[in-house]
């Protein structure tokens, strides 16, 4: 039988069908004229009679092909671009497939991938850390109803040096009855409490509140109830304690609820227990452990010139702060006019309830969340650095694919595709790290920041770290595929890959990508090391005292049992009478309090034989009244004239010591020795006291700021300033005694609580805590973007040496000697560091402005900072370049020459 | 003898019913569907492979009918066409279309039915 299957092809060539369509159509028409072939056959015509029958049947009009020709789909003459069309519906299944085979890609390349995954994993780790603490203590709405709405309401005394000072009870008064802004208006004042006759004597924190602060914060008591407006009376004996309180000392016991605590003396029923999460701020260190209700007495309601109270206000609906601050500037300029003696330049500062819970610690983590943006900005340049060596090596793996119809933009998403999957494997290392790194920050976290203790990830950090890995992904991924995309095929595959334009782009974006990471890096030192300067600043810092070898605590008599200094003096004698014979004391004192626990108790003096100035100019004196060898036993320097002494009884002359600045203030040029002042106006009452020495300035209230005035009066001379605090210096480690002096209080009276054991150096520790916090972070951070750096560096290269193998081999073949090629080496990564450093100058000196309000004693330029961090930055540099160098000038030329 | 214009016409415009009438009642493969096509019209109609393939590959591109490979045994594999449920509402109104035509030329031109 003849074959008509050639005969059907023919007529089908001009089509262009696919082969399979085309096959499918000559099987079935070559069987038709097959059948057709045989029938004639059997009609008796020849066999080349029939075959011409049916060639004539087939070519009848010559339709076949035209007829087809309508119906069929033809292929495209190009088959990449059906490739490319096609493949854009299938969007999910080519990410699969490169998610696929990225990870294959990974798990092939072991090295690289640990490498990169560490690098991306410090990096995300970092950075969901800080955002843990920001998010945390920045982010997170304080633990009360509506909290944008709470305010703390401020007396500003800018003049005095107090642009928030805190109000005193009359101007409270005034302002919650005359203001139209605010829902509520509650009063807070410290107290501390001792609680006896139920085993170990203790001193609580307390504060005395409004009744109404409870119900102003929108705060219900996990147990029993709130405090009832008419409770808010003098005499009214209720208390509420602290989650905290109730878990250690009771035991969470519900049956606390009705139970009677003798507190300072005088029996108070416990009426309700708030929740854990109620951390009210406060001046000093105050951490509340029981609140009472303030019942102002009518001589408190009407003192207008002690300032001791802290004010918290709720906005009404529709208010703004703007709107508050307008009305109490002008409630504050009403009460001016009316009582000028005390309110002369005392005006009303409004400020947010979360602005004085974070404010002194939000620029610093600020700064650090900027600080761990740029560490992972490093640690992406380096991964993007790693990646496009890699995709040097895969030029052949890419042309390939080019030429085999994979499009362009094909090729750019899996290379993304890969970088993401990277990223995504850091982001889960750097989870795990992060939850390690947080439990470690906690522990220096300082614990005057609210809800430090609070800190931990959640589903915000989560989906922080997830968008952090995503963008990095693509941020490091970006550089790679563009190159892939931009990438010249003919090139590649005639140049065996090596040394062609692509590679050329490619070491040109690793160059830029090494001068990013140097200019970063050295930005991040620069911050770390104006921090570091500063903090050695601060400790160089003279407080004015010695610190070391002193142990403090606190020992707040009872008001009941000792109400005035007549019985409060026999117990301190003795006290200290008792303490100086234990062995390893050198010597003890008591005093009202002791340098950086408290801010309180300031006040103006008047000088004998002056007139007084207005009220608005006399500056405030900070009073300490101190038991005799207070100045030896701190290590005060005494500067003129004595000490207290035994004989500074109530009954002899009424002596003061005053500091330094307090001479030169009031007696400038003259000894102040023999002079007379008391405290108050020179028309008050209170008695004239007689200054017989001058001591060292002490930095009192703050570590950091330049020291205020300050008196000195002997504790038995002074009625009203009962001492609270407890200092001996040793011979031995301070705190090794304090079990034996709270032994010693005991022994004199069993109930009076001894609390605060502390050295006076964890005193000053805590106090520059928040600068540590920074410093040491920054710090981290730094040196982590410095060894990033020098990675980075350093791959390079070694990456680019290893590029230039044969041209090194050509110029030694040619005569260069081995110090040429490790200068040459050498000199090339210099010249990329060089310029990262000139650009990181300039953006330091720009960008560290920023942390001006963290600095100390050095200017945010300090030159000696920056020319420090240069040297050690170059040095890195150098070293780093040094060693592939170093291998470079091992090269055998014969070797190089070979090498292909 | 209709002169080979009128031929390819006439042709053209039944062609579609034609084939969808011989597929109606069990599938067929093209051969089959030529030799009926000769066989029923007693040689009037005649196709070939050149006119009924493209025509069978139309019908089936508009969902009127459905060819599939079978293999029986003892025989080649062959295309057998199926009239799909598209195809045989289209069967329905070309041959109310078909029937309408028929009695409109047969009122005009006398010809009355046998």
């Amino acid at each position: 039988m003849p074959d008509f299957k050639e005969e059907i092809r023919k007529r089908l060539a001009a089509l262009n069908l696919s082969a399979t369509r085309e096959n499918e159509i000559v099987e079935e028409l070559s069987q038709h004229l097959e059948d057709q072939y045989e029938q004639a056959f059997r009609g008796a015509a020849t066999e080349e009679e029939a075959y011409q029958a049916v060639l004539r049947d087939l070519n009848e009009n010559d339709l076949l092909a035209p007829e087809l020709k309508r119906i069929e789909r033809r292929v495209p003459k190009n088959p990449v671009v059906v490739m490319g069309t096609e493949r854009k519906t299938n969007m999910l299944g080519d990410l699969w497939q490169d998610l696929r085979y990225g990870l294959r890609m990974l798990v092939s390349n072991p090295g690289f991938t640990i490498v990169a995954v560490i690098a991306l994993a410090l990096g995300i780790g970092a950075n969901s850390a800080i955002f843990s603490v920001v998010n945390t203590v920045l982010l997170k709405p304080l633990p009360y109803k509506d909290p944008d709405a709470l305010v703390m309401v401020w007396e500003e005394a800018t003049h005095l040096g107090f642009p928030f000072n805190t109000p005193s009870p009359a101007n409270f008064i005034d302002w919650r009855e005359q203001n139209t802004v605010f829902e509520g208006m509650a009063a807070m004042a410290q107290k501390s409490f001792n609680l006896t006759g139920a085993g170990e004597p203790e001193r609580f924190d307390g504060r005395r509140v409004s009744a109404d602060l409870f119900s102003l914060l929108g705060v219900e008591p996990v147990l029993g109830r709130s405090f009832w407006l008419e409770e808010d009376q003098p005499g009214a004996r209720v208390v509420i304690l602290s989650y905290g309180v109730w878990q250690r000392r009771f035991g969470a016991d519900p049956t606390v609820i009705g139970r009677a605590l003798n507190l300072n003396g005088e029996s108070y029923t416990v009426i309700g227990v708030m929740p854990g999460s109620v951390d009210l701020p406060s001046i000093d260190h105050w951490h509340d452990q029981l609140w009472v209700p303030i019942a102002f007495t009518s001589e408190d309601a009407a003192s207008r010139g002690n300032h001791y109270l802290e004010v918290i206000a709720r906005l009404k609906p529709g208010i703004t702060r703007k709107q508050a601050q307008a009305e109490m500037s002008t409630i504050a300029a009403r009460l001016e006019k009316q009582y000028p003696a005390e309110n002369t330049r005392i005006g009303a500062t409004v400020q947010s309830l979360h602005e004085k819970v974070v404010g002194n610690i939000k620029p610093a983590l600020l700064v650090l969340l900027g600080a761990v943006g740029f560490v992972l900005l490093i640690a992406c340049a380096n991964v993007a650095n790693l990646l496009l060596a890699r995709a040097a090596v895969r030029q052949k793996e890419i042309a390939l694919r080019l030429a085999l119809g994979a499009s362009r933009s094909r090729l750019t998403r899996q290379f993304l595709a890969e970088s993401v999957l990277l990223a995504a494997m850091g982001g889960a290392c750097g989870l795990a790290l992060s939850f390690v790194a947080l439990n470690i920050l906690k522990t220096f976290i300082p614990a005057s920041i609210s809800q430090a203790q609070a800190i931990s990830m959640d589903g915000k950090v989560l989906i922080f770290t997830a968008l952090v890995s995503l963008v990095t992904g693509l941020i490091f991924g970006l550089a790679p595929a563009t190159q892939a995309s931009n990438f010249n095929l003919n090139d590649t595959l005639k140049e065996g890959g090596r040394d062609s334009s692509a590679s050329s782009r490619g070491n040109r974006i690793r160059n830029l990508l090494v001068i990013s990471e140097v200019a970063v890096s050295f930005l991040l030192l620069i911050g770390a090391g104006l921090l570091i300067n500063s903090f050695l600043h601060l400790l160089k810092l003279d407080p004015g005292y010695r610190a070391d070898h002193l142990l403090t605590m606190k020992v707040v008599l009872s008001e009941t049992k000792y109400p005035d200094k007549e019985r409060r003096a026999p117990f301190f004698r003795e006290l200290i009478r008792r303490v100086q014979n234990l062995p390893g004391v050198q010597s003890v004192a008591v005093a009202s309090n002791l340098p950086l626990t408290y801010n309180g108790d300031s006040m103006p003096i008047g000088i004998e034989g002056r007139a007084d100035p207005p009220p608005d100019q006399m500056p405030d004196v900070i009073l300490r009244v101190v038991s005799p060898g207070y100045f030896s036993t701190m290590g005060i320097p005494l500067v003129q004239g004595r000490d207290f002494t035994e004989q500074d009884k109530p009954d002899a002359v009424r002596v003061a010591v005053i500091s330094e600045k307090t001479a030169r203030h009031f007696w400038p040029g003259e000894s102040p020795i023999g002079k007379r002042f008391k405290p108050g106006l020179v028309t008050g009452d209170s008695p004239w006291r007689e200054v017989v020495g001058v001591v060292k300035d002490v930095r009192q209230n703050d570590f950091v700021a330049e020291p205020k005035m300050q008196m000195y009066m002997a504790h038995e001379q002074v009625g009203s300033f009962a001492p609270n605090a407890v200092v001996v210096r040793t011979s031995v480690d301070p705190l090794s005694l304090g079990t034996a002096v709270r032994k010693t209080v005991w022994e004199i009276d069993k109930d009076q609580p001894v609390s605060d054991i502390r050295s006076m150096e964890e005193i000053v520790s805590e106090a520059v805590a928040r600068q540590r916090f920074s410093m040491v972070l920054l710090g981290v951070f730094a040196t982590l973007a410095l060894v990033l750096a020098a990675v980075g560096i350093y791959g390079v290269m070694s990456y680019s040496v290893g590029q230039r193998t044969h041209e090194i081999g050509i110029r030694m073949a040619l005569g260069a000697q081995r110090s040429d090629v490790l200068k040459m080496a050498v000199g090339q990564g210099l010249k990329l560091v060089l310029i990262g450093v000139a650009i990181g100058v300039v953006s330091a000196v720009v960008l560290t402005r920023v942390m001006a309000s963290l600095l100390f004693g050095v200017s945010a330029t300090d030159p000696v900072t920056f020319i420090a961090i240069s040297l050690v930055l170059i040095g890195v540099a150098l070293l780093a370049s040094y060693i592939p160098a170093l291998r470079a000038a091992r090269i055998d030329p014969m070797v190089a020459l070979r090498y292909q | 003898m209709a002169s080979a214009i009128l031929d390819r016409e006439l042709k053209k415009g039944s062609a579609e019913l034609l084939i969808l009438s011989l597929v109606e009642d069990r599938p067929r493969h093209g051969y089959e569907i030529a030799q009926l096509i000769d066989l029923r019209s007693h040689g009037t109609l005649h196709f070939n492979v050149a006119s009924l393939y493209p025509l069978l590959y139309r019908l089936e591109k508009r969902g009127w009918i459905r060819g599939r490979w079978v293999e029986k045994a003892g025989q080649r594999r062959r295309r057998y066409y199926r009239l799909t449920s598209a195809g045989k509402r289209t069967l329905a109104a070309q041959r109310d279309g078909w029937r309408e035509f028929v009695e409109a030329i047969s009122r005009i031109t006398g010809i009355q039915h046998a």
